[in-house]
């Protein structure tokens, strides 16, 4: 492939993810977990306020992140802030993640490299979380970033390229302090990557395909103790830096040392969040409820395995190394092992080893390319192969802009219904309409897991009170508008008395909310 | 009498304007701003996809006392609906008699209002009519209007039994009849005795999506001699 068609068709791969990322952000109603996000953010931007909290929430790289892009928008208050704003980072993040792509080179075949390009593009799974304001996409990147920084150095024995490790290597813990985990898979492929090399030697007596990332070749020395340190160090540092909130709060380090203790009781616990081992591979494989359509990423998987295979072999095409594609294949077996292990489940968690069957999957085409050499027949592959491609992308267009609310999309999970929106509206409405206008009260009870995403629709108006039970309410009666759960329903509406409407809408599947509206004055 | 009715009622008034003014002036005081309790934070809900039958608002429902000899007349009986083309199931469903909420149970008619209506045959004493939109989540059907009549077409003679369309969506008259939680024990509505041949159900969405669904609905009365 010449230099010319790879930067046109790579520049195109860009292009298209950046479509199924940053169009129509605000299309999806606010998920409860980005409303959460959302309030905190609002915290740190108006006040500067941010405290990690070791219970929840994950890392604070997400909140600092969305900073730049909330100055940019010309956003300084929380009741500026909007949908397009927050989601708008992970969606850079998640078109960024392609950019790292190109710094695998001389581990991937130029062909690898642009047909995992055009996967992650338009993967339903990668587009779907990368418009959503959670940690999990910049994870991910920080990831990608880990182990690109980590092959460059290993061919380059480059302090910048220990830095940039120990920086992304931080980034990745200030993000989610459970990426621990994933530094324990990283350091388990390398160790198998390591093993299959001696076994290679001691069966044949010579490592074959390597001029790559060869440890005894004297143009790659082993790591030096500086390295090792500055790796530390940037990891270190990095990491203190965003958990003190910029050294505000110097606990926040103890605290995500402690979030770590909290996230395995979690995985060990994981209450409604339980699900079996095969979870993941179930999204992914095949799902399909009555009357839906079908959602199946099992091109992506074929290709995956494909790939797999063909890591063993000799050859990763030109420009490839094997070994560098067997640590891709040894760090996604073994991380898709230990999350499908862990009981507590949601799917955008599948997203770390989903970024190595991408990879993998890029390896597949690869060396489908490579069965012939005659051109036609590359021709003829290519085109047999378009068809999954556009079938990929036709789901992320679903996913992201069709039917991003809809439960039979596997990619969905615990998402507010579309109806959530008229309840927002019904409110916007009465408020409209009343003297007070945005100050009038607003009593909301519920448990705060049917809350949410309230207080984020609910953020311009000026008097707004949330009680988990109408007894700690006190007097209702002095609301303009009630919203209750439908647990609560009983007891306001026996408060309330004749003189309010009542209307229901749905927040999530099976969860109902009534608003209770005050007729005349 | 008249002069002091008038001083009453000018003390009164001059009052009732001076006292907020010297209110607002007093230099002692402000006005109290009370911070109302923040939304506590909780993590990633339950995501719910498959069929429960939980009940969400408690009580079951009580007895429903009916004369003896009461019968179920609609097992059965022929069923039209709005829309001709059903996206899912078949107006067959309706009164099948199979009340599972599962897939494969229930019709789906399309978006917006949409209706079924049952025909029993012959105008026969009406006592009860159960409805089952959707049990296997819980949700809620959106302007919900329930009438017999002895026309097919519901021009003429037309009772309404239950309307929760307080807004008149419908188009069928505003109605106060409250919205209701589907549950797995069906919403029950009490025709009064009124004698119809027709049944005809009508809503427009619900609380999880725009369309409409039927598993079951039963008509019951005294069969007519």
């Amino acid at each position: 492939m010449t230099n010319k068609a790879f930067r046109g068709l790579f520049i195109c791969a860009i292009l298209g993810a950046l479509l199924f990322r940053v169009v129509r952000l605000d299309v999806r109603p606010m998920h409860h977990d980005e409303a959460n996000q959302a309030v905190k953010f609002g915290d740190l931007l108006e006040r500067g306020e941010y405290r990690f909290d070791p219970n929840d929430h994950h890392g604070p790289s997400l909140y600092y992140l969305t900073l730049p892009v909330a100055l940019v928008a010309g956003q300084k208050a929380f009741t500026e802030l909007s949908e397009t704003t927050l989601r708008l980072v992970p969606a850079l993040f998640g078109a960024g993640l392609l950019l790292l792509f190109l710094l695998f080179a001389g581990g991937l075949s130029r062909e690898t490299t642009l047909a995992a390009a055009a996967l992650a593009a338009v993967s339903p799974a990668m587009t779907t979380y990368s418009r959503f304001y959670i940690q999990e996409t910049l994870l991910v990147f920080f990831l990608a970033g880990l182990i690109a920084a980590g092959w460059k150095y290993a061919r380059t024995r480059s302090g910048w390229w220990a830095l940039a490790a120990g920086l992304s290597t931080g980034m990745m813990y200030a993000t989610k302090e459970t990426s621990i985990i994933l530094f324990a898979c990283l350091a388990a492929a390398l160790g198998l990557v390591l093993l299959m090399d001696r076994l290679g030697k001691r069966r044949d007596g010579v490592v074959r395909e390597g001029e790559a990332w060869v440890w005894k070749e004297t143009r790659t020395r082993p790591p030096t103790a500086f390295h090792v340190v500055l790796f530390l160090i940037a990891g270190a540092v990095t990491a203190v830096l965003f958990y003190t909130s910029f050294f505000q709060n110097p606990r926040g380090l103890l605290d995500s040392v402690r979030a770590i203790g909290a996230s395995f009781n979690r995985a060990g616990h994981p209450g409604f969040h339980a699900h079996p081992w095969y979870y993941y591979f179930q999204t992914l494989a095949y799902a399909k409820t009555a009357g839906g359509p079908v959602w199946s990423e099992a091109f992506l998987l074929f290709l995956a395995v494909a790939g797999g295979i063909a890591a063993f072999g000799h050859d990763a095409g030109k420009d490839g190394s094997p070994r560098f594609v067997r640590f891709v294949l040894f760090f996604t077996v073994v991380t898709a092992a230990v999350y499908s292990l862990v009981p507590y489940k949601t799917p955008w968690n599948l997203l770390p080893f989903y970024l190595g069957l991408v990879v993998l999957a890029g390896n597949g085409v690869g060396l489908l390319l490579r069965i012939s050499r005659f051109k036609l027949v590359k021709i003829l592959i290519l085109a047999t192969l378009i068809p999954g491609f556009v079938n990929l992308a036709v789901q992320a267009y679903r996913a992201d802009f069709t039917d991003h609310s809809d439960p039979a999309n596997p990619y969905v999970y615990a998402q507010t219904s579309l109806d959530f929106l008229k309840l927002v509206a019904a409110v916007e409405k009465i408020a409209a309409a009343a003297p007070e206008q945005k100050d009038l009260l607003i009593k909301v009870i519920a448990p705060p897991d049917e809350t949410w995403p309230l207080p984020w629709y609910l953020r311009s108006f000026g008097r707004v009170g949330y009680w988990t039970s109408a007894e700690a309410a006190g007097e209702l009666g002095d609301a303009a508008v009630v919203v209750a759960s439908a647990a609560n329903v009983e007891k306001v509406a026996t408060a309330l008395g004749d003189r309010y409407q009542q209307s229901f809408y749905g927040l999530r599947p099976e969860v109902v909310l009534c608003v209770f509206t005050r007729q005349g004055r | 009498m008249k002069n002091t009715l008038f001083w009453i009622s000018a003390a009164v008034l001059g009052l009732a304007l001076i006292a907020p003014a010297a209110m607002a002036q007093d230099p002692g005081k402000e006005v109290l701003k009370i911070t109302l309790p923040k939304p506590m934070f909780v993590g990633t809900p339950k995501n719910i996809r498959t069929a429960n039958l939980e009940m969400i608002t408690g009580k079951p429902r009580g007895p429903f006392m009916v004369p003896v000899g009461t019968v179920l007349l609609s097992a059965g009986k022929p069923v039209a609906a709005s829309d001709k083309e059903p996206v899912i199931g078949e107006v067959a469903f309706v009164t099948d008699g199979k009340k599972s909420g599962e897939d494969g149970y229930y019709v789906e008619l399309g978006p917006m209002l949409q209706w079924v209506q049952i025909d029993l045959g012959k105008s026969q004493e009406l006592l009860a009519v159960v409805a089952w939109h959707y049990h296997s989540q819980a949700r809620v059907y959106r302007d919900v209007v329930v009438q017999v009549s002895d026309d097919k077409d519901f021009i003429s003679g037309v009772t309404t039994v239950f309307n929760n369309d307080h807004d008149n969506t419908s188009g069928l008259g505003a109605g106060k009849d409250r919205e209701y939680i589907e549950t797995f024990d069906g919403k029950l509505f009490d025709p009064k005795g009124v004698k119809a041949r027709y049944i005809r159900l009508t809503s427009g969405g619900n609380t999880s999506n725009d369309m409409n669904h039927y598993v079951e609905v039963e008509v019951y009365g005294l069969p007519a001699k």
